[in-house]
């Protein structure tokens, strides 16, 4: 908890380098290609097209049962977040060591280089909901104020993320074999949280399983609140807020454990 | 003045190295029990104190831990024993343009460059005009640095680090590049730092440089510290050295 505090005040003092680091992982991005900064908001979109294709036409998935929202909402609603999710922990992993020649030669702290490549994701992802947005008007979803939820529940997600990124980018400095493995777990983890199927269809007994995945509860609660109207499962948003924050300060501990030898090992 | 800034006392660093260096070789050995990583002393029981405002030249032949103790004195390393004490900012310009980017321009990179080196906005936009002045590049300062030369991007990155404001000025092998007329400006720069007070560190092959620019040296072979002293001397003990 105190090394949650000493950091955050660091970073403060550095966030006129976070804020340089950020722009220049946004403005370097894209440099070079000619629909620039639009392909945040394409790749998404063809994803989730092709993906509505195979499984509500060939495989023919339900969405929520009570309700009768056209299954390509329903999915880009737990999409965009996962996407959020798996994309920010993904370039966090190798963000450290894609500034190997920045950790070897100045002092700064190196939570900044993971955060900066999680803000730039989020700034993405605030892109790619506009089509989302622009779904939700044509097909008329009635909105509630219900909606407000989604900003404690982003919150939830954003300390999860964090949390797990730090962890990884620290661990895949010291072993390079985490960036693969990182990328299997995502593979496996998208298929057993509810993105692309409802979380109803699942068996009462491996509910537990999706209780103590705080991303499946987030994308649970995301769906409830945005397509259902309705108010969040609390006590499941407070487990997965409690194991969000947990998941924060282990790996934190960890990196800064680690911290020390990042400049030896590089 | 003599009030001491950078104090190693009985510094050691060493490396693990890792001997095998395939998954193939490493499962084979781990079984055998053999050493699976190597130990590599790369200083060894450093002592020294600089004071304040003192210019100090470090030679020494490749590999002899010179880069060792200047990553040490940024504090991006710590040491495996003994304990080194800085009191001030560090300016590091050890390989320049470390945080350069090659496809943000150079107007870019002065923003992102000031910001890793701890300049804050605000000084950043009052400095600007005098670092792309420094560097002589206005024609050029709104293309992708990847277009530089060599040249250019030292000259940038040069500008860049002499306007920190540094208390310590690290130097490293940076004045090989640019043309004579550029590191001309750059010695008059560090003439500069060197009457305002600045501590600097100047690491170089060539000994003229060094008896000239500074008035004691340090000398490092194979991991350890040989001599501490006027540079006259030093220069001369290593030249002996390495005819």
């Amino acid at each position: 908890m105190l090394l949650l505090i000493s950091e955050i005040k660091a970073i403060i003092a550095h966030r006129e380098l976070l804020w340089q680091m950020t722009s220049r992982e946004i403005k370097a991005r894209y440099k070079q290609s000619i629909l620039g900064y639009f392909w945040v908001i394409l790749s998404p979109l063809a994803q989730m097209l092709v993906m509505s294709f195979a499984f509500s036409l060939i495989l023919r998935i339900p969405t929520n049962s009570a309700s009768n929202i056209p299954y390509s909402i329903f999915l880009f609603t737990a999409l965009l977040p996962w996407t959020l999710f798996s994309n920010s922990l993904g370039s966090a992993c190798n963000s450290l060591v894609g500034s190997s020649s920045l950790i070897t030669k100045i002092y700064f702290p190196r939570t900044i280089l993971v955060i900066s490549t999680i803000i730039a994701k989020i700034i993405d992802f605030f892109f790619a909901t506009s089509i989302l947005i622009v779904y939700l008007i044509i097909y008329q979803i009635p909105i509630t104020l219900n909606i407000l939820w989604v900003i404690p529940i982003f919150f939830i997600q954003q300390i999860f993320t964090l949390g797990l990124s730090l962890f990884f980018a620290a661990a895949n400095l010291l072993y390079r074999d985490i960036q693969y493995l990182l990328g299997l777990i995502l593979t496996l983890w998208m298929y057993l949280t509810p993105i692309i199927y409802p979380a109803d269809i699942v068996p009462d007994r491996f509910r537990i399983l999706f209780q103590l995945n705080p991303i499946a509860v987030i994308v649970n609660a995301y769906r409830q609140v945005i397509l259902g109207g309705g108010e969040p499962k609390y006590s499941s948003l407070l487990i997965a807020l409690l194991l969000s924050f947990a998941t924060l300060l282990v790996g934190l501990a960890y990196f800064k454990s680690r911290e020390k030898i990042f400049a030896d090992n590089i | 003045m003599n009030e001491p800034i950078i104090k190693f006392s009985h510094v050691t660093k060493d490396f693990d190295l890792q001997s095998q260096k395939t998954f193939k070789e490493f499962i084979p050995a781990l079984i055998r029990g053999e050493q699976t990583r190597q130990k590599f002393t790369a200083l060894n029981d450093i002592n020294f104190t600089i004071d304040r405002g003192e210019t100090i030249g470090i030679i020494g032949p490749n590999g002899s831990g010179k880069s060792t103790i200047l990553k040490l004195i940024a504090g991006v390393m710590s040491p495996t024993k003994g304990k080194v004490t800085v009191s001030g900012k560090v300016s590091p310009l050890i390989e320049l343009g470390a945080g350069m980017h090659p496809e943000l321009t150079g107007r870019e990179n002065i923003f992102l460059n000031g910001a890793i080196l701890g300049l804050k906005r605000k000084q950043i936009e009052q400095y600007f005009k005098s670092i792309v002045d420094f560097s002589e590049l206005q024609e050029f300062i709104d293309q992708p640095i990847k277009h530089y030369s060599s040249g250019m991007y030292m000259r940038l990155a040069f500008s860049i680090a002499v306007h920190v404001d540094p208390e310590i000025l690290i130097v490293d092998e940076i004045l090989a590049v640019g043309d004579t007329e550029f590191q001309a400006k750059c010695f008059t720069k560090m003439e500069e730092f060197k009457k305002s007070g600045v501590t600097i560190l100047f690491v170089s092959h060539s000994m003229p440089q060094v008896e000239l620019f500074c008035p004691r040296a340090i000398y490092l072979k194979h991991s350890n510290l040989i001599n501490f002293g006027p540079s006259k001397e030093i220069c001369q003990q290593y030249l002996n050295d390495h005819p």
